[in-house]
């Protein structure tokens, strides 16, 4: 990429002004009338929100499903929990963690960038391969790579604790950490899909053959998209992992990937708009139905206790967004193009 | 040798039940090119409506058996009209989405209507004896299961080489709109081939549930999966890639579990998905996929 932006990056940068406004508004909401317990939430919805727009990097651009996003996230947040926590506090948390793994530890900025490191190396390293499947085989493999990473989370007790908690991370990130992150994250995003990668790789989403025709080197771009994509996922892991103080291999599997997976299609795959609107408006929907789950007093009835009524919530989403909506709420567009006609 | 014969035995058994599963997700996957994640949860169907009718009506085996194949069909049938049939012709991804979609509204419905924990069902259990022949002591489920799949494979193959219906579903497999153009309505070759995916889990279902003695919402899920990478290593698409897939990949699952030092037990799903991917990387179409040139598509 060249300093110099191009046109539509140069429009990318207005809607991602736009949607960093919106994410700004929201917080200063918070700040001003929220309760101390919704902070959790909101910092909940903005790695969300990290990890929906990275997989609008790989996903929506190249318009192949993957499900392997919380694996990344997941080797992210135990590399740098394990590189922060103090040794004093993992002699206890992890007493027989193998190569001295429990009697060192590293400043937050080291760990942080020792597990984006690790977690970029994994992703080239398996993009290497995903780059040169197509279809359904990408989507194989991913869930192949899911199941692998989590075996290995339940597998090796001594270092991840399974299914237990790993606790004792010392708490280094809060809402204003996350919101930075939230917004460059968009910004990130919205450049590289107006970038010449970006739109090669739009290109080849919709027509490959007319793409390699064109001089598109599909493999290079899909490759670049999927590290790109990585590197949001370890971020969101390690912005997880430093906030909530303790972490466990069971939040790092399928629930989470098919709720961050409907989360981009409700907005739209094919843009960072989408995505953000997407997080957004499922976090509020599952809020809601979460509340009503708990069997409320509602004054006049009593609600009964409903469990699973926020998944079939999400299934119906899903299912209804594919049969009306098959582009998402935003389609093609983005967010300074709200008022146009949808092109495709 | 006992024990080699009992561990043959034991792939073949799981790889039976996969294969099953298998050539449901293909028959469905070969004709309107949809990767049916909710099959699990028609298995999971099976499994509930065999409580239900179980405790509304009668506790006869056979009985429940037909039951169960008569729901399955009957939810795949259902899930094809209410679902499946809007998204006829888009592409992979919106398919393989909505799917997903309906898998987990089946599973939460499961969960809200039924119970979270697992519920007993017991009536196909005395399927599962332990035979002794000879030296050797198998279990009476897995030859049932290995036999009933070889059955269900080879009616399967009659149907779809004998009759007018079946010949239409092998030829929309390989050119839907040129069948659409003889004549054969594709509405009725679709719900036939979800009618007969249901069937297949149905199947799967009674060997399941005789395996399990329990229903659960998720139960569906893991087999599927399996037989989801058995597909896709036989050649999505192919029924023959299904069977093969699904016996080699029970093959692999035994011989895993064989081979691999007792205290890296918990790692035996995590190898068997490694060597599929490796698989996918070697013939990133699968090993009977049938040839296709890219260009068709356009």
């Amino acid at each position: 990429m060249t300093l110099r932006l191009n046109i539509n990056q140069r429009k990318g940068l207005v809607g991602s002004t736009l949607l960093s406004l919106l994410i700004l508004a929201i917080v200063g909401a918070y700040y001003l009338w929220g309760e101390s317990y919704q902070a959790r939430i909101l910092y909940a919805t903005f790695v969300n929100l990290l990890v929906v727009v990275g997989l609008q990097v790989f996903m929506g651009n190249a318009k192949i499903t993957s499900f392997s996003h919380s694996a990344f996230m997941g080797i992210a947040a135990y590399v740098a929990a394990i590189c922060v926590t103090p040794a004093a506090m993992k002699a206890i948390s992890l007493p027989d963690a193998p190569w001295g793994l429990n009697a060192f530890e590293l400043s937050p900025l080291v760990s942080v960038l020792l597990a984006l490191s690790i977690t970029g190396i994994l992703g080239l390293l398996t993009g290497l391969f995903m780059a040169r499947l197509t279809g359904v085989g990408v989507t194989i493999v991913s869930i192949a790579i899911l199941v692998i990473v989590h075996s290995i989370f339940l597998h090796r007790t001594d270092i991840f604790k399974g299914n237990q908690a790993f606790f004792g991370i010392p708490k280094i990130f809060d809402l204003p950490h996350i919101t930075i992150l939230a917004i460059a994250a968009i910004f990130i995003a919205r450049l590289f899909r107006e970038s010449a990668f970006g739109l090669q790789l739009r290109a080849c989403a919709d027509d490959e053959i007319g793409a390699r025709a064109m001089g598109v080197d599909v493999y290079r771009t899909r490759l670049i998209a999927w590290v790109i994509g990585t590197l949001f996922f370890a971020t969101a892991g390690i912005a997880y992992a430093f906030f909530l103080g303790t972490i466990s291999a069971r939040p790092f599997y399928f629930n989470f990937v098919f709720l961050t997976v409907a989360m981009l299609i409700l907005g739209g795959l094919r843009s960072v708009s989408g995505a953000v609107i997407g997080t957004l408006l499922i976090t509020i929907g599952l809020e809601v139905v979460r509340w009503l789950e708990t069997g409320p007093d509602l004054g006049i009835i009593k609600m009964p206790q409903m469990l699973g009524l926020s998944g079939l919530l999400l299934g119906v989403v899903i299912v209804a967004v594919m049969t009306f909506l098959p582009n998402g709420i935003m389609g093609n567009r983005e967010i300074e193009e709200i008022f146009k006609k949808d092109p495709g | 040798m006992d024990y080699v014969i009992q561990q043959v035995l034991n792939a073949l058994s799981f790889g039976a039940e996969y294969a099953l599963i298998a050539l449901g997700l293909a028959i469905v996957f070969s004709i309107m090119g949809l990767v049916n994640f909710a099959h699990g949860e028609v298995i999971a169907f099976g499994g509930y409506s065999m409580i239900v009718v179980a405790t509304l009506l009668t506790g006869n085996p056979w009985v429940l058996m037909i039951m169960v194949l008569a729901a399955c069909v009957l939810i795949a049938t259902v899930l094809e009209r209410v679902a499946f049939r809007t998204v006829r012709g888009a592409d992979l991804t919106t398919g393989l989405l909505t799917a997903f979609g309906v898998s987990i509204i089946l599973q939460n419905l499961f969960l809200l209507l039924g119970s979270p924990r697992p519920m007993a069902a017991t009536q196909f259990i005395f399927l599962d004896k332990t035979l002794t022949i000879g030296a050797i002591r198998v279990s009476s489920l897995q030859i049932y299961e290995t036999v009933a799949t070889v059955v269900a494979i080879i009616i399967l193959l009659t149907f779809l080489r004998r009759t007018t219906l079946g010949i239409a579903m092998r030829a929309a497999a390989l050119d839907f709109e040129m069948v659409r153009l003889c004549g054969i309505r594709a509405n009725r070759v679709i719900a036939g081939a979800f009618a007969m995916s249901g069937l297949l889990a149905g199947l799967a279902c009674i060997f399941i549930m005789a395996r399990r003695g329990s229903v659960s919402p998720h139960m569906g899920f893991d087999p599927v999966l399996t037989a989801f990478v058995a597909c896709v290593i036989g050649g999505f698409g192919s029924l023959p890639g299904a069977v093969l897939g699904g016996f080699l990949l029970g093959i692999c699952e035994v011989a895993v579990q064989v081979l691999l030092p007792q205290s890296y037990g918990g790692l035996a799903q995590a190898v068997v998905f490694a060597l599929v991917a490796l698989i996918l990387i070697w013939r990133p179409d699968g090993i009977l996929s049938p040839a296709q040139e890219k260009g068709d598509k356009i």
